[in-house]
Parts: C-alpha cells; structure tokens; sequence
C-alpha cells in the first residue's frame, strides 16, 4: 500500500520504508544536544559529596542505589545513538583511571549546552568545534599549573588515606575517614616497594549485617566457603592448591575389567582406595597442612584427609584459585601429585569464623606484606554493600592513578574556577570567531562547581562569584566548602580535598571528545528496528482497543 | 514534520525524581512497618500468612513476616534487607529493627516537605547514631565470664526475654533452660548448625526434651533388626558413609549418620581401614517411641559438641513457630555468650537513649538539633508500640518513663505485667547490648539510603513480553 505513494523525492527515497532520516541544525544537532542534556540532568544530581543517590532497576530487576555515574549509565540502557557517545566517553574515562565519571558526563552535557547557545547565536557548527578543541588544548596546558600538591610517600597508610578521602567522600559521604583508612590499609599492604600497583590485588568481600563502620580489612583473603574437612583451622599452615577436582584420576579411555570372583570384586575397590590414600598421604608428608581445590571432592579424598589431618578447602572460582596462588605463593598444580616444597604455599592463619551468619575461609598473613588484601564489607543492606564497593574501587583507583602521577590538584571546584578564569582571559586574546566558542568553554567549567553548589542547596551564583572573587585575588586553591552555611569558601590545599590530576587531565580531554563528535554529526538516519509487525501490537496496547480488532490492524496496515 | 520528542532510553522505561518520589518511598515504608507493628513485644499478635502454595505461616518473627510477604516495592526492600539482616546478625529484633527505620523515615517526612537537603538530615543521624551507640556501650552492664554461674544466669535471662514475644511465652523458663543447655553443649565456634531441631507432632510442649548428642528419626532397617537389642551401653560406632551390603557384619551398630561429630568420630568412606580413632563413643544408644515414630538415640556421648531438640506440639504451624522462636533465642544466647554485656529491655534503652540524645540536642545550634531530636523521638516508638500492643494508655505510660529517666531512673522500661513502669533491670529483662546496637546502625543505615535517593528509574523487564503502555516513541500512530 504504502509503495503506491509517490515520495517526497529526495534522500528518504533512497532509504528503506520506515527509516528515519533527519539532519541540519534543528533536526540533528539541537536534538542530540538535548538528548545528552538529559542524560547530564539525571547524573549531575549524583555529583559531588551531597550528590544524591538514584535507585536503578536494571531490565533483570535487580535493584541498584547507587550515586556512582559509571553505574548508573551501565544499568539504564541508554538507546539514544548521541547519548550513547557520551556514555562511551564516560566509560573510557572509567577504565582509563576509574574515578571522574561523572565529571565526563556533567561537563560535556555543560559543553553541549553551551553550544547550543553558541549555534544559536549563529555560528557555524565547525567554528565551534575549533574553538573547543583550542581552549581543550589551553585547559590541559593550564591544568599543570594547577598543580598544588604532590603525593610524597606512597607507603604511609595516612598519606595515602588522605588522597583516597576525597574520592570516597562522594560516594560515602559520612564515613569518608574511615573508608579512606581502610582502602589505604589495603592499598599500601600490596603496594611493593618496586612501585607496580594491581587493582585486582585489593579484593572485595560482602557479608551482611552489622553496620558499615564494622566492616574492616586484613592481609589475605577471604571466601565465603566453608571447610569441607573437619579441621578448620590451621596455624602456620602449608598449603598445597590443586586446580583440578580432589578426588582420584579418571583414565581418559574407557576400559573393561573383568572380574572373575569375589576376592578380585573387593580388591578391585580397595585398589582405588589404597591408590587415594597413598595419594593423600603423599600431600601429608610432603608437609602440607591444608588442601585446596578447584573442583569437587570426592567423599573417599575426604575421608582421608581427614585420616590424615589436612584442611581441605574448595574454591568455585578459576581466578579466585589463582589469587589465592599468588598470595600465599604456591603453584597450582593440574593433578593430584605431592607438591615439592617450592610448590606449596604458606600462609600464617588459615580458619574459619562465622561473620554475621556467614561462614567464611580466611587465609590471614600477620605481617603486612601479602600480594593480596581483602576488604570485609559490612552492612544491613546489599544495596548499602554494593554502593561501599563502588565506593572502595574508585578508592582503589585513586591510589592507582596516584602510582602513576603522583600530581595532585584541589578539589571542590577550585581547579574548575581557576582554569575558567585563565580560558577565559586566553579567549579575548584571540581574534577570530572561536572566540566566543573559547569563552563558552571556560563557561562550562562552572557547571562542576555550580552541580556541587545545588546539590547542597546553595544558590549555585552566588557561589561561583565568590569563588572568582577568591581567585582573582590569586587564591589559587579556593574551592566550594561543603560544610559550611550557605555559599562558603575555604583553601582546599589545607582542607585536605585533592583530586589526582590524571583524573581531571581525562575527564577534559574525554568530555570535550565526547562533545566535539556529537557535535560534527549533522545527519541521523536510523533503519527501521528489525523484529518484524511489533508496531501494531503496541498500538493495540497504546490505543487500549480490544484485542480482537487487533488482526484488522495487521491486515489494513 | 512535528518535532519528535527525544527518546534517551530503552522503550518502556519508567523514571521518577524529586521530592515527592522521596516521600512516596518513605510511605512505601510506613506501609512496610504497618504489617510487622503489632506484633512487637509480648502482647504482639501473630500474623497468619497463606503463601501462593497455600501453605500457611504463623509467625510473629518480623524477618520471617517481611520474607514471606514478597514486596516488590524498590524502596521497601530495603527494609526487609535489614530484617534480615538483623536476623543473620544478632537472629532477633527484626521487627523492633524496621519498626525504627520506618519511624525514623516518619519522623522525617516534615523535614523533606519543608524542603531541608536530605544530606543535611542524614550527617545529623550518623551523628545521632553513632552517639547513641557509644551510649549503649557505655551504660551497658557486663556480666564476668569466670563465673560460670552468673553467666548461665545471665543467658538464661538474655534467652527468656527473647522468647517473651513468642508464642511459646508461657513456656518460656522450660524453654530458655533448654536453650541455654543446649548452647552450652557447643564448641567455642558455636555452629549453629551443631544445634538440630527435629519436630514430632503431638505431646504437649512440655513434652520436648533436649538431647546431648544426636536424635533422628528410625529411617531404615535391615531385616532381622527385630532381634537386635534395643538398647546399647558403650557402643563404638563407626560412621558410614557407604551401603552397608557387601562388605558388612564387622561393624557393631546398624546404622548411616551424617552428624560425624556428635560422637567424635569420622565419617568413613571406606570399611577398609577401621583403626581405633575413628570410631566414635557413646554412652547410650537406644531406639525409643516418640509421638508416633521411632527415634535413634546417641546419648552422652564424651566428645560430644551438638546437640538435638526434639520440639513436640499440636499443630503443625505451631511446632514451625516454635522452632523459629528457638532459633531466635539461640542466637541470642550465642550473642550474649560472644559479647558479655547487657542492656535492660523492654524500652528502657530507648527511652535512656532517647532522653540522652534530647538533652544533646539542647546543646547544639542549627538545623542539627531539629533532628537529632527527632531521631531521639523517633526511639520512643519501641516502648510506644510495647504499650499499644498490650492495650495499655501509651501517653500516660511515656509520660511516666519520661520523667523517671529525667530523674536518673536509667533502666526503666514498660512494666507489660502490670500495666506499669518498672525497673526492667531488677525484673530481668536482659538483653545483648549488641542487638541494639546492631537494631541502631541497621535502622539508621536504611533510613539514610532511603533518603540518599531522588530518583528511581526501573528498566523493562528483558525477556518478558513488552510492558504495556508508555511506548513513547514507536506508540505513536503511524504517519502513512
């Protein structure tokens, strides 16, 4: 029916029915930028220490509470193609240093909003995208003179808790100090003198219950398992892994005893049996004291390591297997043979205790020097729990970012003001056109300060005056004072509230690549969702019709 | 071409935001605590619940309320989270724990009307909170582990309290006796699962008893067993893991265990290697009738570290109730065993927190102290509810309590007996200073979450069929 029409000639034409095909101006560019604006509205509310959460139901009904950017936009399944980039940048900038997600998304939403404004006024879209991507350049120049502090000594625990304070502070608003303690203990235990920091060494442990300020940390790990033997605690143990299933080999072929009379019928089994225990024995003079497995064991293996007294331990997980390899130091070895010494691993403690009601396998080194530290989450919801883990990675990140540049700049929208107030100032030094553009982009930087401002409920203009005020006087460090009544302002430097610079130095340069390719689309053209006669199904729903005239829609369509 | 409105995320997607999504979560929870509220206390009511299988529950346990009840309600869950949570904690005061966060929530639905930031409202609880908590801690009475017979008086306490509010409240000195005995008989890991609870209809309550060693129903039987003793002295038993077919007749008791350590011994996989040491020891094993079944006794056995309770009673639904009521106050006991040191219950924390975090309050300036008084009024709703439940002029009761604890009268508490205020400390009613702690932290916690969020988005359900409705963008009647 729809063939018969003639069309409006031109590009639509060409496409297949039912494609959407916009551009210009109106069409595309206004509505990407609105599109992203939206997004930026929902996770500015979340930014900052008085950020507030969102409650995410994600399409498998799991619940999230959550002020973590990165979270929310992987649960919320943006559709929206030009949204999507900005997600992408965000993304990046998580994976590049794992904090300052939301610092993407709010800027480049304010990035996008501005150039509106600048499209509007009658500039041509690649004006604007030059004079971005100079003051990009000039920001990233400015932001090393932003530079107030430098992270001196990786390996003092109160040092590095300092540091990892303010990025918990956004996420743990309240309990910040004592987070920030428990990550840095954890951080620096691992953090070997040669300087390489893994962030999978510092792993995460739920247990619910109690309060959060229970939780803690310790040198080792933890699993929620229990002991499958009877011994379930070993002291200065010995420990021998086996990544294969506890329990006798399986030959690979198929074979065919033949049995003739019942004295072969009952050595045949006690074979088995004498071969196991031979076996088990072996582990035991070996020296080892505790087993543990990466598959199932079997009740005849665990009769006789119980004979022989050996705590036998069973782990699900491949990488679990492996951490727990690296941080006792043994070999995990692919068949049940005695290890040799070297082979073996050795922990101080190796127990189980009941945390909460939850049963738990602790390998617990005394001193401080494990490859791997464990943070025991308390708290009396999981949503809680999960929102301190998020909380305890990007701690975790920090330190790591902090490894790799130990530059740190103020926090709490001083750094923003200040590269505002340079950018600004460069801006009218140039004599094109990008002019504007350049001092739109200084603009923007004020939205991190003003998110900050109203979500504590101060008026966001009155703050961002102050604070140009503080910094024309050359108060370099003067950033937005979350305690305080009203629009005040303090000296980050010694409030102590530092961001890593690598984390401000991404999250520009990630921001103003997001917005710069939403801007230069000037086309959208989307095929028709493939899925067959879904519209007219929807619309039986949509118009409330009857579900009888639904065939009708399908055949008049 | 008329504008087509922006679709940012996926077809289907429902999202609400700002202040009156905050308080329609806090009402979600009011809702939440409405069903657990009477059965705080004493006199609480029982709750009878009938699940989508038709079976039916009666319970006055608020976790177990809170599970069976099946809310959906992204807001409320929270509660129920810290139901259970206090349950795998501490394993009682699961309702007196979402009884305090809905009161809190409710407390504060003023303060979110009047537009004040909830970030504001939630450093004042952790304030709160954690004041209180000290408090607790500091007033608490600790009782000297050395001497074994205060404790056991002290647990004995701990545990009638906790089954005070059950449906076995008439029973309680037999069953705290019971539980005490029971707990005592552990190891110092105190595994519950060390602790069986074997049901058998009929019989009185009285009628239950506690095993030292392991009980279980007569499950099998080799033919011949009629000529068996019924009765051994001394056996030694070997645990067998295998079918006794092939390879028996070494072995002197017939029968498959699982509970290895009952009697010291080890399950054996194999009869092939019998030593001395594995087998285990017993006094007594006996089969003896019980209501209408057979039961196999281990008794007294000398490393003996479990123990069974064998529970008896009419109803199928009542001896369920009775078990959860148990375990309630067994876990109490392990707590109270853990942490040595008490608080009067029955409300008279409550009111001393509460007065004590009045008078602070007085000492602060700001919006802190509008709050923290609140959270102080907030606590009044335990011994509030105690009152309401038993029937009793609850204004005239707090009235009461109010000014004793402001004459020093530290551990007054509702008197349930009398229709009183009474000393809760000389009346013994005790409990772990630690299930108020945790009751304290989970509810302020959950509060706090609850007001963190000004936005709910709930994606679609994948794999289900398209939700009905709200297509924003492909709902639209077609241009052609």
């Amino acid at each position: 029916m729809a063939l018969h029409i003639p069309k409006a000639p031109g590009f639509a034409q060409m496409l297949k029915d039912g494609a959407k095909h916009f551009s210009g101006l109106e069409e595309a560019v206004f509505r990407n930028i609105r599109a992203c604006k939206e997004l930026s509205q929902t996770t500015r509310t979340a930014y900052g220490p008085n950020g507030m959460n969102k409650m995410v139901i994600n399409h498998l009904e799991k619940l999230f509470v959550t002020n973590d950017a990165a979270t929310i936009l992987r649960e919320l399944e943006v559709q929206h193609p030009a949204a999507k980039m900005i997600v992408m940048a965000s993304h990046m900038q998580e994976q590049e240093v794992g904090d300052g997600t939301n610092f993407v998304l709010v800027f480049a939403g304010a990035l996008l909003e501005m150039a509106e404004e600048l499209l509007r006024m009658g500039l041509s879209v690649s004006e604007v995208i030059e004079g971005y991507e100079q003051a990009c350049k000039k920001a990233l120049e400015i932001l090393p003179d932003c530079v107030c502090s430098s992270a001196k000594n990786l390996h003092d625990v109160n040092e590095a808790a300092s540091f990892i304070r303010t990025a918990v502070m956004s996420k743990q608003y309240g309990n910040e100090d004592f987070f920030a303690n428990l990550i840095a203990q954890a951080c620096v235990s691992i953090f070997p003198e040669s300087g390489s920091f893994n962030v999978d060494n510092v792993r995460v442990c739920k247990i619910p219950g109690c309060g959060v300020t229970a939780s803690s940390v310790l040198h080792g790990m933890v699993f929620k398992k229990e002991a499958e033997g009877d011994v379930t605690s070993v002291k200065d143990a010995k420990i021998a892994v086996f990544s294969c299933p506890f329990d006798c080999m399986v030959t690979e072929t198929k074979g065919t005893v033949l049995i003739n009379n019942a004295k072969e019928l009952m050595n045949f089994s006690k074979g088995e049996e004498d071969l196991m225990e031979s076996q088990v024995k072996a582990i035991k003079d070996a020296g080892a004291s505790v087993v543990v497995t990466g598959g199932k064991v079997a009740d005849m293996a665990l009769h006789y390591a119980n004979k022989y007294k050996l705590m036998v331990v069973r782990l699900n997980s491949k990488w679990d297997l492996r951490r727990l390899c690296k941080t006792v130091g043994a070999v995990a070895l692919p068949r049940i043979t005695a290890p040799t010494p070297d082979e073996m691993g050795h922990c101080d403690n190796v127990y189980v205790a009941e945390v909460g009601d939850t049963q738990v396998v602790v390998f617990k080194h005394e001193k401080e020097d494990g490859a791997i530290s464990t943070v025991v989450i308390r708290g009396s919801t999981d949503n809680l729990m999960d929102d301190i883990e998020r909380a305890v990675d990007d701690g975790v990140n920090t330190f790591k970012v902090l490894v790799r540049d130990k530059r740190l700049v103020p926090g709490g929208g001083a750094t923003e003001i200040e590269l505002a107030k340079q950018i600004t100032s460069y801006g009218e030094s140039c004599p094109g056109l990008e002019q504007y553009s350049i001092k739109k982009f200084a603009d923007a930087f004020e939205a991190l300060p003003r998110a900050l401002a109203e979500n504590s409920g101060v008026k966001g203009n009155e703050l961002i005056s102050k604070l140009y005020a503080a910094h024309h006087e050359g108060n370099k460090n003067t950033g937005f004072d979350i305690e305080g009544e009203g629009p005040a302002v303090k000296d980050m430097l010694k409030a102590g509230i530092l961001d890593p610079y690598l984390v401000k130095h991404w999250g520009i340069r990630m921001a103003t690549n997001a917005a710069v390719t939403v801007l230069r689309v000037d086309q959208i053209i989307m095929a028709k969702p493939a899925g067959g006669p879904k519209t007219p199904k929807q619309r039986g729903h949509w118009d409330k019709d009857g579900w009888d005239e639904e065939p009708d829609h399908f055949d008049t369509h | 071409m008329q504008p087509t409105p922006v679709i940012l995320l996926k077809e289907g997607t429902d999202s609400s935001q700002g202040i009156p999504q905050l308080v329609s979560n806090i009402n979600a929870c009011q809702v939440i605590a409405e069903a657990v509220r009477t059965t705080l206390g004493p006199r609480g009511m029982d709750k009878l619940m009938v699940d989508a299988r038709g079976k039916a529950t009666i319970s006055n346990d608020g976790a177990t309320i809170l599970k069976l009840l099946d809310v959906v309600h992204p807001a409320a869950k929270t509660l129920v989270d810290i139901a259970r949570s206090q349950d795998a904690e501490v394993g009682d005061g699961t309702t007196s724990v979402t009884l305090l966060a809905a009161e809190f929530l409710r407390q504060l639905k003023p303060f979110v009307e009047e537009s004040l930031h909830p970030q504001t409202i939630i450093r004042a609880f952790r304030t709160a909170t954690n004041l209180a908590v000290s408090k607790i801690k500091e007033i608490a009475v600790s009782v000297k582990k050395d001497d074994k017979q205060e404790q056991r008086q002290l647990l004995e306490k701990c545990a009638a309290t906790a089954l005070n509010s059950k449906l076995i409240a008439g029973q309680k000195e037999f069953f705290s006796k019971m539980v005490v005995d029971a707990v005592m008989s552990l190891d110092e890991l105190l595994s519950l699962k060390m602790i069986g609870i074997k049901k058998v209809q009929g019989g009185a309550l009285e009628d239950s008893q506690l095993v030292s060693g392991v009980a279980f129903k007569k499950t099998f039987s080799y033919a011949g067993f009629e000529m068996q003793p019924k009765r051994y002295d001394n056996p030694k038993i070997a645990l067998l893991n295998v079918e006794l077919e092939l390879k028996a007749e070494k072995d002197n008791a017939e029968v498959r265990v699982k509970s290895v350590e009952a009697c010291g011994g080890s399950i054996q996989t194999s009869v092939g290697a019998l030593t001395e040491d594995v087998l285990g020891l017993c006094e007594v094993f006996e089969e003896v009738q019980v209501g209408g079944e057979r039961y196999n006794f281990f008794k007294g056995c000398p490393k003996a570290k479990t123990c069974t309770i064998i529970l008896r009673g009419g109803a199928e639904q009542f001896t369920e109730e009775t078990e959860r009521s148990l375990h309630d106050a067994i876990m109490i006991v392990r707590r109270a065993i853990k942490n040595d040191s008490i608080v009067a219950g029955g409300g008279a924390i409550e009111m001393e927190l509460s007065k004590y975090l009045r008078d602070y309050s007085r000492t602060i300036p700001g919006k802190q102290q509008l709050l923290i008084g609140a959270y102080a009024k907030a606590l009044e709703i335990i011994p509030r509810q105690l009152c309401d439940n038993a029937g009793f002029d609850a204004t005239n009761i707090l009235n009461k309590l109010r000014a004793k604890h402001a004459q020093g009268g530290m551990w007054y508490g509702v008197d349930i007996n009398n229709e009183d205020i009474a000393d809760n400390f000389a009346a013994f009613v005790w409990e772990p200073s630690i299930v108020r702690i945790n009751a304290l932290t989970a509810a302020s916690e959950a509060a706090c979450l609850i007001l963190s969020v000004d936005e709910t988005i709930k994606n679609p359900r994948s794999g289900a069929d398209a939700p009905p409705g709200r297509g924003r963008g492909r709902g639209r009647p077609h241009a052609h």
